[in-house]
């Protein structure tokens, strides 16, 4: 029986079976005997999350541009699944032509978050290909990129190379590598050895990590006569009107997360949150035109059939010409009832010509994120945003028929007391009142705010890399004070999660090359789809690090002195890290820095040809 | 004027849900550049309607979606356009043009003709069991409905009943008031022969209707 057929047989008894199909219309079929190299592209989450994701659609569609090369998806299996696959000896496979992926060239994995590192050594098991790379002589390559590349150390062991930067060119010339080294017949690590040449690749195993006696690290050096550089630039990509982009989307079957058309708008941010590591990684800001925009829009309206655009990126809102590139969206696919979505709001930058052209299409809550609850951390984070702006939008909006408003906040962040955590009720309190202030023949019924607060997770390449995060129990102490203020207000949800899950995650984004033992041990112990809470395994994972001997204190609540050497502090994401350091010693004395279109804050990014003309 | 299209659903995609089906093709009729009808309302969408509904798991030679076009287009130009919207393993098999009068397809089903394949230990004796069961005048059945369970007498529901080596063909009624399906019937043979019903791939061979004179025919030539 051939494997298709034996998946086939699994397929009654899991759940959502549509995850395991493939034959979307628009997934990219060949000639498995007409290409040189064949790539499987694995996200390491379910179907539904990974189907959603841009990144892997951008890249899946450009390798398969190549008339050389075949990219097929991979996703992680449910558990359900997984578990049947091993009692049926079935091998993780991809989707398109349900090969074994341990048959593939490359395998290429996108690192979008830390909670899914289990998941790629699930994958690797599943596939039956060896975890460590030392233990393999033969299988694909192993190649992480992504945002979490930025810190790929805890899963060193087990990869083979370190994508870092945009993907577009640097993915094409590791397939090209790959040619040369087939066509040579050269051992396996030339590859790596080549590939250390790529801009933007980093090959771990090139280098040596030593350690201070405190357990920091000391340094990460290259060895001698490797040729791999003291310091691994990003790659990036210098105009995204040039760059790739899919005319064609896989349209899946079932529901996922946003099935819908997603167009980038513009990459990277100049605002400066100081928490937040995609503002720092994927800078500098570069647009696409608005003509590049319209046509591309077009044909994938078309090729789709989707009723709805998304228009990506950092901060939406911050496009230069957004009213014109909403109103040409707006005027062109209103008649092919397409609506037009804006998502990651921001507050200061809610236009409201552009909300009313939005508005004629489709309504939908207005998400703000005002992130601390008062001025004086809101400074310190420097979200460059005042409590008037929050106030004007929420009444625009209130005014203009919304009645539905989200507000995103973070505990725990820097300098946090319990007067930040209270700004946060007093905040959702003036909004309600913003509502009311609305004569009531002229508001929309029916007023929902939630308030949502996630669990601040200092990041590696941030201005806040430097900081504790806060320990456990008094997250929740914080927790309960917002929970019991917000009570008192009606029409008001609070929505919070137990902070354990952003504990791990903070033990792994600052973590080292040591970290790799607790996530094998983690796996062995059952860990895996551990960003869904109901899979999630704290006690596992507790064990895993007692039995390792890591003390997870000491990468995720440990202060860092600023003479620290980071465990990334070779890989260089494009903002320095004295540039950061000055932000967060700028954070202590909750001094703003203006976003930096007014004027360059010299964040380092100008080191990089092409960059910030 | 409205395009009735038959479609077979082949087995890669069975996992497909009828809802799924129908988001799926509210998609597939925007790729096709046709002139769809949009129904009017708040929540405007294109005029189309189903055959009938396949179960998760089953194939079929034998769906209909009919769609209703805002201007007139030729047949094959209608069939060139919707064959590019849809994937090859949702091939169209044939499209006839009708006019709006022309009832909905859901209207015009009366039966179904299915090819049910066994598969594992007791296919044999399911078998075995089909000439009695069709020559009885009453089988009690469960229907599991919307509502709850309702009892039934199954046998006036299946018009024939014939074995082949792995497996039988049924032509089973199919409309709103009188139904059974092709496992419900697996369930009475497993019940009749004592045995636990096996590993089954259900096909749908042919959607069917009555003419005038009321005459069996197959959807599209009603």
């Amino acid at each position: 029986m051939s494997l298709s057929d034996r998946i086939e047989k699994l397929l009654m008894s899991v759940q959502k079976p549509v995850r395991y199909m493939g034959g979307e219309f628009n997934a990219v079929m060949k000639d498995p005997d007409s290409v040189d190299v064949r790539y499987a592209f694995l996200f390491p989450d379910t179907y539904e999350v990974g189907m959603s994701h841009l990144g892997m659609k951008i890249l899946y569609h450009s390798i398969n541009a190549r008339d050389d090369a075949w990219c097929e998806r991979v996703f992680s299996p449910w558990v359900d699944m997984a578990q049947l696959m091993r009692e049926n000896d079935i091998p993780l496979f991809s989707l398109e032509s349900r090969t074994p992926v341990k048959d593939f060239d490359i395998l290429g994995i996108t690192l979008q978050y830390e909670m899914s590192f289990t998941n790629i050594l699930e994958a690797l098991d599943l596939a039956g290909i060896p975890l460590r790379r030392e233990d393999r002589t033969g299988g694909p390559f192993v190649i992480v990129g992504g945002p979490c590349a930025f810190n790929p150390e805890p899963l060193v062991p087990f990869v083979d190379l370190v994508a870092l930067g945009d993907g577009e060119e640097e993915t094409q010339q590791t397939i090209d590598a790959y040619k040369q080294w087939k066509a040579a017949g050269l051992p396996r690590e030339e590859y790596l050895k080549m590939c250390a040449r790529i801009p933007g690749i980093y090959v771990p195993s090139l280098y040596d990590v030593t350690y201070n006696d405190d357990g920091t690290v000391k340094a990460v050096t290259p060895k001698s006569g490797s040729g791999a550089p003291a310091v691994v630039k990003k790659a990036m990509v210098k105009d995204l009107d040039k760059a790739v982009y899919p005319e064609k989307l896989i349209v899946p079957y079932g529901e996922i997360v946003h099935n819908r058309i997603m167009l980038e708008i513009f990459r990277g941010c100049t605002r400066g949150c100081r928490f937040c590591q995609a503002g720092m990684i994927y800078r500098p800001i570069r647009e696409r035109k608005i003509d590049t925009l319209m046509a591309l829009a077009e044909k994938l309206v078309s090729s789709t059939g989707y009723d709805e655009i998304s228009l990506m990126s950092l901060s939406s809102g911050d496009y230069s010409c957004l009213p014109e590139l909403a109103h040409r969206m707006v005027e062109k696919f209103a008649a092919k009832r397409v609506r037009i979505a804006l998502p990651s709001q921001r507050i200061d930058n809610v236009l409201t010509d552009t909300l009313k052209e939005t508005q004629k299409v489709k309504k939908t809550a207005l998400t703000l994120a005002p992130e601390a609850g008062t001025q004086r951390l809101r400074d310190v984070i420097n979200k460059g945003v005042t409590e008037e702006d929050l106030i004007r939008s929420v009444t625009d909006a209130f005014d203009q028929g919304w009645s539905a408003v989200k507000l995103y906040f973070m505990l725990g962040l820097p300098t946090e007391t319990d007067e930040d955590v209270l700004g946060i009720a007093d905040l959702a309190e003036k909004v309600r009142r913003c509502y009311f202030s609305i004569p009531k023949e002229r508001r929309a019924p029916g007023l929902r705010i939630t308030v949502s607060a996630s669990v601040f997770v200092p990041k590696n390449d941030t201005p806040f890399q430097w900081s504790p995060q806060l320990n456990y129990d008094e997250v929740v102490r914080r927790q309960q004070l917002l929970r019991q203020a917000l009570a008192r207000l009606k029409g008001v949800d609070f929505k919070y999660h137990a902070p354990d899950i952003s504990y791990i995650e903070a033990v792994f984004a600052r973590g080292d090359r040591r970290m790799g033992e607790a996530l094998e041990r983690a796996w062995r112990l059952g860990c895996r789809m551990d960003g869904w809470s109901d899979q999630f395994k704290y006690d596992m994972w507790l064990k895993a690090f007692e039995e390792t001997g890591i003390d997870p204190d000491f990468y995720a609540t440990r202060p860092r002195s600023t003479d620290e050497v980071f465990p990334w502090d070779h890989l260089d994401c494009g903002v320095t890290k004295q540039y950061m350091l000055r932000e967060w010693e700028k954070a202590q004395r909750a001094e703003c820095t203006p976003d930096c279109r007014k004027g360059c804050t010299g964040c380092g990014m100008k080191r990089y040809e092409g960059a910030c003309v | 004027m409205r395009a009735m299209i038959r479609f077979a659903k082949r087995p890669r995609l069975r996992f497909i849900s009828h809802l799924d089906l129908q988001r799926f093709f509210q998609r597939a009729v925007n790729r096709t550049g046709l002139p769809i009808a949009w129904s009017q309302g708040f929540n405007p969408h294109p005029v189309m309607s189903f055959g009938s509904a396949l179960a998760l798991g089953w194939t079929s030679d034998y769906e209909i979606i009919d769609i209703k076009l805002s201007a007139p287009m030729g047949r094959k130009r209608t069939e060139d356009a919707i064959r590019a919207a849809l994937p090859e393993d949702l091939p169209v098999l044939d499209v006839r043009m009708v006019d709006d009068r022309h009832p909905a397809p859901m209207a015009l089903v009366k039966m179904a003709d299915y090819r049910v394949t066994l598969d594992g230990e007791g296919a044999g004796a399911i078998l075995a069991q089909i000439p009695a069961f069709m020559a009885r005048e009453n089988v009690p059945a469960v229907k599991k409905t919307k509502s709850g369970e309702k009892e039934i007498n199954a046998r006036p529901l299946v018009i024939s009943m014939e074995p082949f080596e792995n497996g039988f063909n049924a032509r089973l009624m199919l409309t709103e008031r009188e139904s059974i399906k092709p496992d419900l019937l697996i369930g009475l043979l497993a019940d009749m022969a004592g045995v636990e019903p096996p590993e089954a791939a259900i096909h749908r061979l042919t959607l069917l209707g009555e003419d005038g004179e009321g005459n069996l025919k197959p959807l599209l030539e009603l």
